[in-house]
């Protein structure tokens, strides 16, 4: 059989305790954050180097055997849920910081560096990478750019894509493509951009240049309180309007503040929403900024201010907000985390149709968002010792999604698509805007070997038609905290 | 597009070598502006004047600045950027969604009309740098950013390579944050700050003791922009080894930190051996003229 052969293959190029095939410990790599999927792969291959990583395509390639990269396993949309029969490669051996340039300011790593570890190679001279998924200290590098990750701070320092400037990329049938390098804007069709964000379907990284910025001078965070949602967007779009920028807005509801009050005690005023407003830059613009988004929040009704005077109130005022989901995990036996985006005009309607649901479905929703970037993480709470909840929780979360489609947003904004999303894909795209996605996707992987089932909807997956929203309780305790 | 394929015949977009040639002259309307979103969707024949003026009614703007007046498509198509690269990224930085039309008709959407989204490929990307080989780019959807209240410019003289990597390592190891720096080199580096009047006043003063040289008005950055307009070939370099490029590069205008520069003598680029798969199996009837 396929997977024999390349197991065999295998043995001769890499060495034995590279490659697991024991039951029990192929089960370790059966899921990644969304627990619901699970499969057990056939082989998982731990790969030391770019050799390693290309011998097991091609041994794949040529038997024509499925193959998932995988990193942390922190994704939550299903990504690295490997596929039946055919192989898992693990990158987590690859975790070397290959080269630090500070004059360039440019960092190589290989797939398997952790997020924070990028901004640990660079923090002694004042420079760190701005990514910033709340999965930091243990994602790594690879996944980021397999999901084009983003974090609290994307709305003004952008996405991986924003951040590589090289790749070295295994393609799925086993050459070594290297794209880009330390200069940016290369010649040609940008490649490099649509590569990141692929979700593993188009190859695999072993090679990942990225650039690091200068810490800024000064950062404030302030707090704000407000009566409703609805008042708080108004001045989140006010201060945009007004041509602030700050580098991360967050939002919490009432639940989600009477949650995490309960939980960490971070000091939280009563308020039908909060805002976080994390303002950055050189200090006399901040000065500016914090005086002008003061005037803004009080104009629209702000309860109370308050703005941090130290790095450790900083840290107080994110306390609550870094807790949130774990908070949620108190007040509820269970709870589904969607993630979905609106454009910022429409939050209040996407909100205000959450609330309709909440009494269609008698379930609560907690809701934290990026306020910023309209990216929401509705958190539907119910009981899954009551029969039924869970299957009404789930088809709450995907009705949220579709209100966000229908308000011109998207199916994700962070998380990717994943398994978890890929049969909603037609709710955003039409066949032809798929069948020329797939284009590309024939372009490289002609076989369709390289994370198969993900992304796009296939009859196998989703049935003839776009099927019901399929479990997916979440897992509360991680690996780490979650946005 | 349709016909053309159908008809066995060449299309070439927005330029002569065709048997038919693709104008979008008359694809200029602002489809929607979002001032609460910071977003717009624009059809590709527009020229980059227009849509910032209509922008600007709005105090916002799209942060592309490349010389000349080039349409959006033309922008997307041939990877076009000016100063403002240095802190708001090249237009694949900037567009978040596109429509395309396909040599054999087939009309296609990829992103939407958010800052945040990370459903499916990411096209409009691929189709940045493109150059009309893969398809015709009919309609952009662009991040916009509020129009800076004010703007202050210096420039350093420098005609030593290794003092203008000097100069530009203490600019950009800083707590500047310019929205340009850029080396007409020999001759001078050029900075721009862009914020608050107050906030851009202090910016100036904090790089003229940092850096000396004399304050600018914008005309120092029409002159770049001629300079670059004039210039036939691009060039990359690394960004770490300012000084060993300058050694030998007579003359360039030189976006330091993104390790690229425009210089008069036309270089020769040839697509990746990716980028021809890409393209044959967006276009494999061969109808795009290359």
């Amino acid at each position: 059989m396929g997977l024999d052969r390349v197991l065999h293959e295998l043995e001769g190029a890499l060495r034995p305790e590279q490659l697991i095939r024991e039951p029990a410990e192929l089960r370790t790599y059966e899921c990644d954050g969304l627990t619901a999927h699970r499969v057990v792969p056939g082989l998982v291959v731990l790969a030391e180097s770019t050799a390693d990583v290309q011998a097991a395509v091609r041994a794949c390639n040529v038997e024509s055997v499925s193959f998932v990269a995988r990193g942390a396993g922190t994704g939550l949309s299903g990504g690295a849920v490997p596929v039946a029969d055919g192989i898992v490669i693990s990158l987590t051996r690859m975790k070397r910081v290959l080269e630090v340039d500070i004059d360039a300011q440019r960092v190589t790593v290989q797939p398997g560096v952790t997020n924070l570890e990028v901004t640990a190679a660079v923090a002694a001279e004042g420079l760190y990478y701005a990514p910033d998924p709340s999965s930091q200290q243990v994602c790594t590098i690879g996944g980021n750019v397999a999901e084009n990750a983003g974090g609290a701070h994307c709305l003004k320092y952008g996405f991986t894509a924003n951040h590589v400037t090289g790749l070295k990329m295994v393609l799925p049938d086993g050459e070594l493509a290297e794209l880009g390098g330390k200069a940016l804007d290369p010649d040609g069709p940008d490649l490099l951009g649509v590569l990141v964000g692929s979700e593993g379907t188009l190859g695999i990284a072993t090679e990942i240049t990225v650039r690091v910025i200068r810490r800024p001078e000064v950062v404030t965070t302030l707090l704000a309180a407000f009566d409703s949602t609805d008042a708080a967007g108004e001045a989140v779009s006010a201060i945009i309007a007004q041509g602030i920028l700050p580098s991360a807005i967050e939002m919490m509801d009432r639940l989600m503040v009477e949650a995490v009050e309960q939980a960490v005690h971070a000091g939280y005023p009563q308020a039908g929403a909060l805002l976080l407003v994390d303002l950055d830059g050189p200090a006399i613009q901040v000065e500016d900024d914090v005086v002008a988004v003061e005037e803004i929040c009080r104009a629209n009704g702000a309860s109370e201010l308050r703005s941090a005077r130290s790095d450790a109130e900083r840290a107080l005022f994110w306390k609550g907000r870094k807790a949130a989901f774990a908070a949620m995990g108190r007040i509820s036996p269970s709870y589904y985390v969607q993630d979905g985006v609106v454009p910022r005009t429409k939050l209040p309607a996407v909100l205000r149709r959450i609330r309709e649901l909440e009494h269609e479905h008698g379930l609560r929703v907690g809701n934290v968002f990026h306020a910023g970037d309209g990216n929401l993480h509705p958190l539907v709470l119910y009981d899954d010792a009551v029969p039924g909840q869970a299957e009404q929780a789930q088809h709450m979360a995907k009705k949220i999604l579709e209100a966000c489609v229908d308000a011109g947003g998207s199916l994700t904004g962070e998380h990717g698509i994943g398994l978890d999303k890929a049969c909603e894909m037609p709710l955003l795209f039409s066949e032809a805007d798929l069948a020329t996605m797939q284009r590309l996707r024939r372009s490289i992987d002609p076989k369709g070997l390289s994370n198969p089932g993900k992304v796009f909807p296939t009859p196998r997956l989703c049935g003839e038609v776009p099927g019901p929203y399929r479990m997916h309780p979440l897992e509360k305790a991680g690996l780490a905290q979650r946005f | 597009m349709r016909r053309a394929t159908a008809e066995g015949l060449r299309v070439s977009i927005e330029r002569e070598g065709g048997d038919v040639v693709i104008s979008t002259s008359r694809l200029t309307r602002l489809l929607e502006h979002e001032p609460g979103d910071l977003t717009c969707i624009v059809e590709a024949g527009m020229r980059l004047s227009e849509l910032q003026e209509r922008l600007g009614r709005h105090d916002q703007a799209l942060m592309l600045d490349p010389p000349g007046d080039p349409t959006i498509g033309a922008c997307l198509a041939a990877g076009l950027s000016g100063p403002r690269r240095h802190r708001y990224g090249a237009v694949r930085d900037l567009v978040l969604g596109v429509t395309i039309v396909l040599g054999d008709g087939t009309v296609a959407h990829s992103g939407g009309r958010v800052v945040k989204n990370v459903a499916g490929y990411d096209l409009g990307k691929l189709f940045c740098g493109s150059r009309g080989r893969l398809g015709l780019i009919a309609a952009v959807a662009l991040r916009l950013h509020p129009r800076p209240a004010a703007a202050r410019s210096l420039s350093v003289a420098t005609a030593d390579a290794g003092e203008a990597q000097q100069l530009v390592q203490r600019a950009l190891r800083s707590q500047l944050v310019p929205s340009a720096v850029d080396l007409l080199w020999p001759g001078r580096l050029l900075l721009l700050f862009e914020g608050g009047e107050r906030a851009a006043a202090a910016q100036l003063q904090t790089a003229q003791a940092l850096l000396a040289g004399r304050e600018e008005d914008a005309g120092a950055w029409d002159e770049l922009a001629e300079r670059q307009a004039a210039a036939r070939g691009r060039v990359w370099f690394d960004p770490g080894r300012l000084a060993e490029f300058l050694a030998e590069t007579p003359e360039a205008v030189v976006r330091v930190a993104a390790g690229n520069a425009y210089v008069p003598n036309p270089v020769e680029h040839i697509w990746p051996p990716l980028a021809e798969r890409v393209r044959a199996e967006f276009d494999p009837g061969g109808v795009l003229v290359a």
